[in-house]
């Protein structure tokens, strides 16, 4: 099979995951195309070193490369607050005030924008699972850090997102609106 | 199992990553421990309001097209070049590390590139064995056509959520008659239908919706074992037997999810139709 027809078959039809993955990271739908097509183009150049079985997830490695790449160039600060002690502080960083929260009460965009919010070493780990029910394997290989690890950013981000005020002034309220 | 050990790790069971004996003795402790329940029950809670209020964003109309054909312009690196092999190199290691060790090591590391292109060499031979045997399975047919369909955008021939339908148009056309249930209510809506070649014999392809992905089932006469789930080029393959049929699902969408739509399905098909 040609390198092209390879690319065509292996890495495009996971074209849609890579651009959910790419438009939550950076949060802005124009940054999102600029990482994907960095992404494919780095996926063509090394394309020989991908191996059948596992497009999605080497696909997905490349494309959070791609933004952390592209967020170095362009918002350095965002990388800079997620390193070392940060990530201990970010307890509330999902947080608004209990009086915007009510405001937005019923607004199921509630918890998309508290989702949006957190940092990005939890928010990554909590897309690859949620949206792209990835193994812990997977997501252990896609964000290059330790399955121990994935576990314990795993459980951080539910609680980032459980103990948003945002969230507890709506939960219950949706909750039963759902039933 | 102490409610310390068992805390830490009521996560991994909702991910399903606890096998075995530790996700008997687990499921034990969260069904006599308050604490942890209601942990298991936050976490599926949290999963069900993500699913139901977080959008999974599509790509804009005509992305797809763009990246084609900006992948068609592109070379890939060749891994016999030294250069290219240093590039490849520089990828997987990080970029920095390996720069810093091609300025202060030259001589040492033009060595290792040496070295990396005989693996990389020797991974390419691999592969291409793998997937020369991996021709002949039935997984892999069904991927490819669940691949095929989407390429070509003929993914639904007959086009409706109809059950009466999709079905009259597949057994016109087949020499059995498909069982098509609509699961709309489970949240996999019927999309379709249309007609695929699995293992030499015209089949029934049953499209289904689950959230941005899509699930193609392969419905044909009951006839060999059932393979077991595999994962194939990153698509999730479910094999069932039920119904008189065998069934072979191919989707995106994770296996969890592939596995419960699949059991669902068969158990719709073995009851008579409702609609």
């Amino acid at each position: 099979m040609s390198d092209h027809a390879r690319f065509e078959e292996l890495v495009l039809p996971h074209l849609g995951a890579a651009y959910n993955l790419a438009r939550w990271l950076a949060r802005d739908a124009h940054d999102a195309e600029d990482v994907v097509q960095d992404a494919c183009i780095r996926a063509m150049k090394y394309i020989g070193s991908l191996n059948r079985s596992d497009a999605r997830a080497w696909f997905l490695t490349i494309v959070r490369n791609a933004f952390y790449d592209w967020c170095e160039r362009n918002r350095p600060a965002e990388i800079a607050r997620d390193e070392g002690s940060a990530l201990d502080a970010a307890v509330d960083h999902a947080a608004v005030d209990p009086e915007q929260a009510a405001v937005r009460h019923a607004e199921s965009k509630v918890l998309a924008d508290a989702m949006a919010e957190l940092p990005l070493a939890f928010r990554e780990v909590l897309i690859l699972r949620e949206m792209e029910e990835l193994s812990y394997k997977e997501i252990a290989r896609v964000t290059n850090i330790p399955i121990g690890t994935v576990m314990s950013r795993l459980a951080r981000a539910r609680a980032l997102l459980q103990g948003s005020p945002r969230l507890r002034a709506i939960g219950e309220t949706t909750t039963r609106g759902n039933r | 199992m102490n409610c310390d050990q068992a805390s830490a790790l009521v996560g991994a069971y909702a991910d399903g990553e606890i096998d075995g004996l530790e996700r008997q003795s687990l499921a034990k402790h969260i069904r006599g421990c308050a604490a942890c329940a209601a942990k298991h029950a936050d976490i599926l809670a949290l999963r069900e309001r993500l699913r139901a209020e977080v959008p999974y964003y599509a790509a804009p109309p005509g992305f797809r097209e763009r990246m084609q054909a900006l992948a068609a312009s592109a070379a890939p690196v060749r891994p016999v070049t030294t250069k290219s092999a240093r590039e490849r190199f520089a990828w997987w290691g990080g970029g920095t590390l390996a720069g810093s060790l091609r300025e202060h090591l030259g001589w040492l590391a033009s060595g290792a590139v040496a070295g990396c292109a005989v693996m990389a060499l020797a991974f390419v031979l691999g592969t291409n064995v793998i997937a020369w045997r991996e021709g002949q399975d039935l997984a892999t047919q069904a991927v490819a056509r669940h691949v095929r369909a989407t390429l070509d955008h003929r993914l639904i021939e007959v086009a409706s959520s109809d059950q009466h339908t999709v079905k009259p148009w597949l057994s016109a056309r087949l020499d059995y008659s498909p069982p098509v249930r609509d699961l709309a209510a489970d949240g996999f809506p019927l999309l379709g239908g249309r007609l695929d070649t699995i293992e030499g014999r015209p089949c029934a392809t049953l499209v289904y919706g689950y959230r941005k992905h899509t699930i193609d089932v392969f419905v044909r006469p009951e006839a060999s074992d059932a393979p077991p789930l595999r994962e194939l080029r990153g698509f999730n393959v479910v094999h069932a037997r039920g119904a008189g049929f065998d069934w072979t699902a191919v989707s995106d969408a994770g296996a969890d999810t592939l596995e419960a739509f699949v059991r669902q399905l068969v158990n719709e098909a073995s009851q008579p139709s409702k609609g």
